[in-house]
């Protein structure tokens, strides 16, 4: 055979495989119609309703002055931050309201609050937190610092006798330009985030439970004894599954994130479904080796479960990576999601190029590249 | 209407007009039949004719939808009837040792069984000695059930099932994939349970071979009832004569005998066919003017067995839809002798061994272009990875091998273009339609686009599939889907094909049929077939044989050759009808006839000189009062042949180990 006829053939087989997989893929319905669930709707869900900031933060007062100048502190405190959720006249009661989990704040202002302030004196009123949720109380506290702060600077000042355009003491203020995300969206970082989610489990999923599929029913045998390497049985799966990984992807794009949260393309739309297809295999190359390790689909769930678990919520899309221990940062060198995620926040809103993200392909170049040589290996050896 | 069942205390089951259904799919279709005290009743059929369903009906495990089913007088229909009987049966559901703790020993599992049940220390002390050795796993009271064989799996499968001593025994498919000794073993201890013990049991099975060991049977085929009665009583249905003899060219003969006769097939050299003639002289003579010019020879005539007539029965049940006839007559032309020489496998002392486990101990043989050889041998006998290693899924660890004229250690990537390999569990991808799977493994091979259609075609046309083509083979029965699967190993013309259990859960009807696809492959195409089966009535199709065990062949030749050979060594077989065959039985053996065994209602015995035991047996018999009726001799089965020899082993693998 000729060197050409050698590869039509290896063309063909890879073709053929390639199609079954495909094949396979739309018979199964319910995996189906749960693809389209996470590509579409489920996008929407979380980018609408997932918030980091504070919102909505049930504040409950007891003012014992009721004066005009607590009045109007209370006042600063404005939705959609904060939602007064009633006045009290016991603090103990209120205490009752925060254990109950009724109210996360209590902001208590002292008697002679007014009195104080307008006789000079130095006066504070006191703010409890529930910090169950921890991010939640401690911006809660962050902006009750400001608030009030804010408002003892003006009163202070208004006391000097200064005010407005005629305050020339010196202050320092910070002016800040957002970039990449001007109208500060949050929901753009969640509904990407979301997507990057389903696109990582997926990626580990579908491939893996296909291998195992196999072994469970015994087709795997009948490759293995046709003119098959294990590279074109596990590359077929990772190519048909990254195709239609693809098209899921372009569905949330073109049907979610776009029109839905207008979320722009400012790099090159073909760069990032290139370096998408590359983050699909490198990942799949985790599921190809617990497909390996596995007997059935069960336990292959359970790998999976153990390996995208971490990877979701360390890889920097549901904390900041930089926040993160150091011996943790150190073990997520080994997440490609890790820097699919640097490459599509470059991508898609910092329009960036190769020459910004190179590091990370080539990260992900190697990673992806071990993955699949080991998941290899571990297919030729389980069978003897 | 009950008053009248519960008043007979004989009746121990009545199922009348039962019914179950899976969503759309009917399993039990108004199904009757009774079984009385101290019976041994047998439900045969192929998979998915309804045997598990009614099994488990009566044992009060399986909701059904109509008719009823009755144990002890109560119908079994809600839990609370269900915990009224359950007590007084005992359970053995499908599948090997899966009603077993894996993690417990012998022992540990037979006594959690018996505190369940409450039996008294005592007893479970006497009846688990007696149990443990019949079925000779006394040896093996510590091991752990896990390591153990499947045939000692379901012996202490069915000791666990009975050690409460249950008056009525529902045992699902207890010997399926169990190799032939331990199906002897299983037999002898529900034979003494039920002499001794008076228990009746319900046995269900998928080898038609065993029907003979029931009192009386129900053919049960799409949940229905075919046919039932005692074994005679079927046998004689469909009355007729088996005929065997041999003609060349066989397939020629083959196709011309087919035009007259519903039932024949090619077994190694020989033709062997079932006619409604019930005279002798008659049969041979039709068969002479069937075959016009061609030659006959060795003609010998036979009753018919269970199993013809049940095909018979099958194929009046389907009423010609059998469309196997027509087809085979075209090819046999291009049949010319003797064109396939060469060796398409050799195997040079193989060698495989999973760690400190030897599965497969030496191993040598050869197979000729056109030969079908079979490997025969019980669950974890080493066939499987004999086949695994020729095929290159795993190396071996010693011995060498040539498959296609290529060594198998430096040539696998040539070997694999050149073999065709059919597992188990046919692996197609049911997900696919059967065309989508055809082109897959066209595909696969790399065929181009035209000869793939060409290809597809043929393989449509040979299997007889044109009617399934867009169906999802899921969808489809066990039989078409076999034939499929050996399409589809036939795709790219191999030389050589592999064949691992290819007929398992397959109906005789299907059965058949297989075969005669993989004569034709033989004899016309010259394809070498290497198959392994634990259905040793199958094996007869074979042109030459290997019997393994525990990793060794143990012997080797034509079927015919293995029966002469064992018939020199330990006899022929006498198969006696006698008035109270329990009892009967004892008196032989005390008169020491040690190999006797009990058949249903006969007694098997071997003997090196029949008609000299015959008169002493009948002596003996008449003294103690029994009246002997016909004596007849029998030819061996392959699987006397097996269990002759494997049991010559074990004796002498024992003398070693006191020595």
């Amino acid at each position: 055979m000729t060197a050409r006829q050698q590869a039509t053939t290896w063309g063909r087989r890879l073709a053929a495989l390639t199609w079954k997989e495909l094949l396979q893929l739309t018979r199964d319905l319910p995996l189906l119609l749960f693809l389209l669930y996470s590509f579409s709707l489920s996008v929407l869900v979380s980018g609408a309703g997932i918030t980091m900031q504070l919102t909505n933060a049930e504040l409950l007062v007891h003012d014992a002055d009721h004066s005009p100048s607590s009045r109007e502190l209370i006042h600063r405190f404005q939705p959609p931050y904060f939602a007064f959720v009633g006045a009290i006249r016991d603090p103990r009661e209120g205490l009752r309201h925060l254990d109950a989990g009724r109210a996360m704040l209590l902001l208590e202002i002292p008697p002679r609050f007014h009195e104080a302030l307008m006789s000079g004196e130095r006066t504070a009123v006191q703010l409890l937190v529930d910090t169950t949720n921890a991010p939640q109380g401690l911006s809660a506290a962050a902006y009750t610092v400001r608030i009030a702060s804010l408002f003892g600077a003006e009163r202070g000042l208004a006391a000097a006798g200064l005010s407005g355009a005629k305050a020339s003491l010196p202050m320092v203020t910070s002016a800040h330009r957002v970039w990449f995300n001007p109208t500060q969206d949050e929901r753009w970082f969640q509904s990407i985030a979301h997507v990057l989610r389903m696109t990582t489990i997926f990626a580990v999923l579908l491939p893996a439970a296909a291998l195992v599929r196999e072994k469970e029913r015994g087709t795997v045998e009948q490759l293995l004894v046709s003119p098959l390497s294990p590279f074109q049985i596990m590359f077929a799966k990772v190519l048909a599954m990254s195709g239609v990984i693809l098209l899921a992807l372009s569905l949330a794009l073109y049907g979610v994130l776009h029109p839905v949260f207008h979320v722009p393309m400012k790099g090159s739309t073909g760069l990032f479904f290139l370096l998408t297809a590359l983050h699909v295999f490198t990942t799949a190359g985790f599921g190809l080796v617990a497909a390996t390790l596995a007997k059935n689909q069960a336990q292959v769930g359970m790998m999976t479960l153990f390996v995208v678990g971490p990877m979701l919520l360390l890889s920097g899309i549901t904390s900041p990576y930089e926040s993160m221990p150091t011996w943790v940062q150190a073990v997520m060198t080994f997440s490609p999601l890790r820097y699919y995620i640097d490459i599509t926040y470059g991508v898609m809103l910092k329009g960036a190029g190769l020459n910004v993200l190179w590091k990370s392909v080539g990260a992900m170049l190697l990673l992806g590249g071990t993955l699949f040589g080991f998941g290899m290996w571990r297919f030729r050896r389980q069978f003897q | 209407m009950t008053s009248l069942t519960v008043s007979s205390p004989d009746l121990v089951v009545r199922v009348s007009g039962l019914v179950k259904r899976y969503k759309q799919h009917l399993a039990v279709d108004g199904l009757d039949f009774t079984v009385h005290r101290g019976e041994i009743y047998g439900l045969i059929g192929p998979d998915g004719a309804g045997k598990s369903s009614v099994m488990k009906a009566l044992a009060g495990v399986l909701q059904y939808e109509g008719g009823s089913a009755e144990v002890f007088g109560t119908v079994v229909d809600s839990e609370r009837a269900a915990e009224q009987v359950k007590p007084r049966i005992g359970f053995l559901p499908q599948g090997l040792g899966l009603n077993l703790y894996p993690e417990l020993s012998v022992e540990e599992n037979i006594d959690f069984f018996a505190k369940l049940r409450l039996v008294p220390e005592a007893e479970l002390r006497e009846r688990k000695g007696r149990l443990l050795a019949i079925t000779r796993l006394d040896h093996f009271r510590g091991r752990l059930m896990k390591q153990l064989s499947g045939g000692m799996k379901q012996k202490l499968g069915l000791i666990c099932t009975l050690i409460h001593e249950p008056e009525l025994a529902i045992l699902d498919e207890p010997t399926t994939g169990v190799d032939p000794v331990s199906r002897r073993d299983f037999w002898a201890i529900l034979a003494e349970w039920q002499s001794v013990n008076g228990m009746t049991a319900i046995v269900s099975t998928a080898y038609m071979d065993e029907a003979a060991r029931f009192h009386r049977l129900s053919f049960l085929s799409h949940g229905r009832v075919l046919a039932s009665g005692t074994p005679a009583e079927v046998t004689a249905l469909v009355p007729g004569l088996v005929v065997t003899f041999e003609s060349t060219p066989q397939l020629e003969a083959v196709a011309r005998l087919k035009r007259r006769y519903a039932q024949v097939e090619s077994l190694g050299p020989s033709v062997h066919l079932f006619t409604l003639e019930r005279d002798a002289g008659a049969a041979e003579a039709e068969i002479r003017e069937v075959l016009g010019d061609l030659p006959l020879e060795h003609l010998h005539t036979n009753e018919p067995e269970l199993e013809d007539v049940v095909v018979a029965l099958l194929l009046k049940e389907q009423d010609g839809q059998a469309g196997v006839s027509g087809r085979s007559s075209q090819a046999a032309h291009s049949a010319t002798i003797s064109q396939f020489d060469g060796l398409a496998v050799q195997a040079r002392e193989l060698v495989r061994d999973f760690n400190s486990f030897r599965a497969v101990d030496r191993v040598s043989f050869d197979v000729q272009q056109g030969e079908i050889f079979g490997l025969l041998g019980a669950n974890g006998a080493g066939k499987t990875t004999v086949i695994k290693m020729l095929t290159g899924i795993v190396p071996p660890t010693g011995g060498e091998g040539r498959v296609a004229g290529e060594d198998m250690r430096t040539a696998g990537g040539a070997i694999k273009e050149r073999i065709g390999y059919m597992s188990q569990a046919f692996s197609l991808y049911l997900d696919l339609t059967v065309l989508e799977n055809i082109r897959l493994f066209a595909g696969i091979y790399g065929l181009a686009r035209r000869q793939s259609q060409q290809r597809m075609e043929w393989i449509v046309a040979m299997a007889g599939l044109s009617e399934y083509v867009h169906e999802r083979t899921g969808r489809l029965p066990m039989g078409v889907r076999q034939r499929l699967a050996l399409g589809c190993a036939l795709v790219h013309s191999p030389r050589v094909l592999f064949l691992d259990e290819p007929t398992s859960g397959v109906d005789p009807i299907g059965r058949r049929r297989f075969w005669e696809l993989l004569s034709r492959l033989a004899r016309e195409e010259g394809v070498a077939i290497l198959i392994t089966t634990h259905y040793l009535s199958e094996a007869e199709h074979c042109d030459r044989l290997a019997l393994m065990y525990a990793g060794r062949i143990v012997a080797e030749g034509t079927p015919a050759d293995l029966k002469i050979k064992v018939e020199q060594e330990v006899g022929q077989l006498l198969e006696i009808a006698v008035e109270r065959p329990g009892a009967a039985l004892a008196q032989m053996v005390a008169a020491g006839f040690s190999g006797a065994a009990l058949f249903g209602t006969k007694i098997h015995v071997l003997s090196r000189n029949p008609s000299r035991d015959e008169a002493r047996l009948r002596e003996v018999l008449a003294r103690v009062g029994f009246s002997v009726g016909a004596v007849r001799l029998r030819m061996l089965s392959l699987e006397d042949v097996f269990v002759s020899r494997v049991m010559a082993l074990e004796r002498a693998a024992q003398k070693e180990g006191q020595v």
